[in-house]
């Protein structure tokens, strides 16, 4: 026993405490603590327990459950536009064009604006009768769409937005991944007769599974987690249709809602774990797979 | 002997004659000089009139303002409620009184002024917004206000139509304006709290069928989607829908303002606040605003609907607790009122005891809605007399004047959302 502690113990204990201690001290308290008071009415003062209440409200009250709804329809669809889009830019911006340097700082550009200019920006541009988008509309002969006040469409207006302003990220490590795969596959390739179409279905998709996998992962968690570009364009609004998880939290916090928020923090955690641990060791396995 | 006491008070009187005058009357008169308030006020709130009494106060007793911005609405709420929270108030926040200031938990964080001379002064409807346990916390920041139809008289008188007192005669008041190809109604979603006057200043229509409707609502007894006046209220919303202006969906508050006070619009459910900004912003627009009440069944029985103002809060913990009380009695010598509502303008009948608006103020609030308070026809707002407040309430009026849902549908969801702030307050709701 002793002789196989000594072996494995070929440093001391004492090295992990002070990032074990940070980790417990900033991570682990809150989240023990804030499961007990999400079981809470809480006012800062006092708290009274009040068990799963809380959590029976978050998905039995309309307001509430819709957001969570609202968060898987635009974490998934804007994940997978980004996924799907910045490929084929991506594609064509390693391909051999002139002011190819040029065109990649466009595509970054809107990434190097703040999230809150882009979301005021496009509320302005979206607006049912001054917005640009609406004048140009009506100018080559359509009617006007009301792009932020019809509940059907609001969170799709969104969603849009926040696939132009993200995709800059996704095609700069769709870029990275692209061009360092191996030349000589194509060319193999080429050799053998492939045509172009051919060459990118199974030389360049399947090489390019690890940037993929991080843009899927990244996209997804930060779609799930979105607040800053809902609270810009719509606060949520109109009524409720863009509610999302996180602009509902800070809402009932902003209530005095203690409890109840903490209940949606929670609830949110738990969602992106479920989400995010098995579809992280699915795109392994599929990686692994790959190589 | 006598020569010289002479002798010594000429030189005395000779030193003191040489002196500046003035440093003595300075001294005198400005006992809180270099001390600086710091104050939390809202842009509405921070306004010429505040201003200008703040000025004369720092003129006369010599205090500084160092003013934060509040701004507003829900960010304003989570701001405040930090800040009481982490104990970092500042010397005077002027928030809401009523059902938000309950939620603060005043006696934990405010300054009791129950024994201050000034609050002797404020009327009994507004103490009882800024008690807590029969103490007192807040002094009115201005007048009482009416939620009510702001509305462009040019166009009744173009068209010969007479206020409303039915809603039925104001529908069809709406559809006359829109067959005239005028916008008839302003919606502002823009900014959400704004949709929220149609249902809130109904509040006398529904207290009117049912006046025990605050207590029994209170206690979880009585139910908006269940009470007759109740679901009128919220039903208000569908008859609308096609009287807006186009680009209802996205149009702000400072918009409907400008809108307004130019008469592309004749109709806006508004609070009476807005009225002194639209003629200091138009001041040619004095003549032709007028108000009146959202009107209900009953021709004989239209009154309004009464909001108590914001109130100056004092900070428990300020180490400028006499300077700040000193500012506030002040605010109140009648000369500074008159300055105040002078510069400014009223947003409605005052709430000091034997105070009386001076000429100056426009006709809307003077004449059109001073009638109500002189006929007895008017009822607080329901967050003055009840704790309880639906916190998504401008979301479902949005939605409801918008037309995406329809009144009952309107009315549960509100009730559903009252039960969670009753639940959430310790109200003990079934």
């Amino acid at each position: 026993m002793k002789s196989k502690s000594k072996k494995s113990n070929l440093y001391s204990f004492w090295f992990v405490v002070p990032s074990l201690a940070i980790f417990c001290i900033f991570f682990l308290y809150p989240i023990v603590t804030s499961l007990y008071y999400s079981m809470t009415v809480w006012n800062f003062d006092s708290a009274t327990f009040c068990g799963l209440d809380n959590y029976k409200m978050f998905f039995s009250e309309n307001s509430l459950s819709s957001s969570i709804v609202h968060t898987l329809i635009y974490a998934f669809l804007t994940s997978g536009l980004k996924v799907v889009i910045a490929f084929f830019i991506a594609i064509f911006l390693t391909s051999k064009i002139r002011t190819k340097g040029f065109i990649r700082s466009c595509v970054f550009f809107p990434n190097l604006v703040s999230t809150m200019a882009v979301g005021l920006t496009f509320c302005a541009l979206m607006h049912p009768t001054k917005g640009l988008f609406n004048v140009v509309l009506q100018a080559i002969g359509f009617s006007p769409i009301n792009f932020l006040g019809d509940i059907n469409l609001a969170l799709y207006s969104v969603i849009a937005t926040d696939v132009w302003k993200g995709l800059s990220i996704s095609v700069v490590i769709y870029i990275a991944g692209v061009q360092s795969i191996d030349k000589t596959y194509y060319e193999a390739a080429s050799i053998d007769g492939a045509s172009a179409w051919q060459q990118l279905k199974s030389i360049t998709l399947p090489l390019v599974a690890p940037s993929q996998n991080s843009i899927i992962i990244l996209s997804l968690i930060g779609g799930l987690r979105t607040f800053d570009l809902i609270w810009a364009m719509t606060g949520g609004g109109p009524g409720f249709a863009t509610d999302v998880m996180a602009s509902v939290i800070y809402k009932e916090y902003a209530y005095g809602f203690y409890g109840l928020s903490t209940a949606g923090n929670v609830i949110m955690l738990v969602l992106i774990s479920c989400i995010a641990f098995p579809l992280q060791h699915f795109l392994m396995k599929r990686e692994e797979a790959i190589q | 002997m006598k020569k010289s006491v002479l002798a010594a008070m000429l030189a005395a009187a000779m030193t003191v004659g040489t002196m500046p005058a003035t440093v003595f009357a300075e001294e005198a008169a400005k006992p809180y000089e270099g001390v600086t308030l710091t104050m939390w006020i809202g842009n509405t709130e921070y306004n010429a009139g505040t201003q200008a009494v703040m000025e004369k106060a720092t003129e006369e007793l010599g205090m500084e303002f160092s003013i934060e911005i509040n701004p507003g609405g829900t960010e304003g709420d989570n701001i405040i409620k930090t800040r009481c929270a982490s104990g970092d108030l500042p010397d005077i926040s002027n928030y809401n009184s009523g059902s938000l200031l309950t939620a603060l938990n005043p006696k934990e964080h405010f300054l009791d002024i129950t024994d201050e001379a000034m609050t002797q002064k404020f009327d009994e409807t507004f103490l009882s917004c800024v008690s807590q346990e029969d103490r007192v916390y807040g002094a009115p920041f201005t007048t009482t206000q009416g939620g009510a139809v702001v509305y462009w008289k040019p166009d009744y008188e173009e068209l010969g139509l007479e206020v409303p007192t039915t809603w039925e005669q104001f529908v069809s008041n709406c559809q006359a304006l829109k067959d005239a190809g005028k916008t008839p109604i302003y919606l502002s979603c823009g900014d959400t709290w704004t949709t929220q006057l149609v249902f809130l200043g109904d509040n006398y229509n529904v207290l009117a069928k049912n006046p025990s409707f605050a207590e029994d609502f209170t206690a979880g007894t009585a139910k908006f989607a269940t009470d007759e006046g109740g679901l009128a209220s919220w039903s208000k919303y569908a008859d609308l829908v096609d009287f807006y202006n186009a680009d209802a969906s996205a149009a702000k508050y400072d918009d409907g303002l400008e809108a307004m006070a130019t008469g592309q619009a004749t109709h806006w459910f508004m609070l009476t606040q807005v009225i002194p900004l639209m003629i200091a912003a138009h001041p040619e627009a004095e003549e032709n605003i007028g108000v009146f009440a959202i009107p209900g069944d009953d021709p004989e029985n239209c009154g309004l609907t009464v909001w108590e103002p914001n109130a100056w809060y004092i900070s428990k913990d300020s180490a400028n607790k006499e300077a700040a009380l000193a500012f506030l009695d002040f605010y109140f010598q009648e000369e500074n009122l008159d300055l105040y509502v002078e510069t400014i303008g009223a947003n409605g009948p005052s709430c000091i005891k034997g105070y009386t608006l001076p000429e100056s103020v426009a006709p809307a609030i003077r004449v059109d809605m001073q009638a109500y308070f002189d006929a007895g026809k008017t009822a607080p707002a329901l967050e003055f007399i009840t704790p309880v407040k639906g916190s998504t309430c401008e979301q479902i009026t949005t939605s409801a004047a918008l037309g995406q849902i329809d009144g009952a549908t309107a009315a549960q969801m509100y009730d559903d959302d009252c039960k969670k702030s009753a639940v959430q307050q310790g109200l003990g709701w079934e």
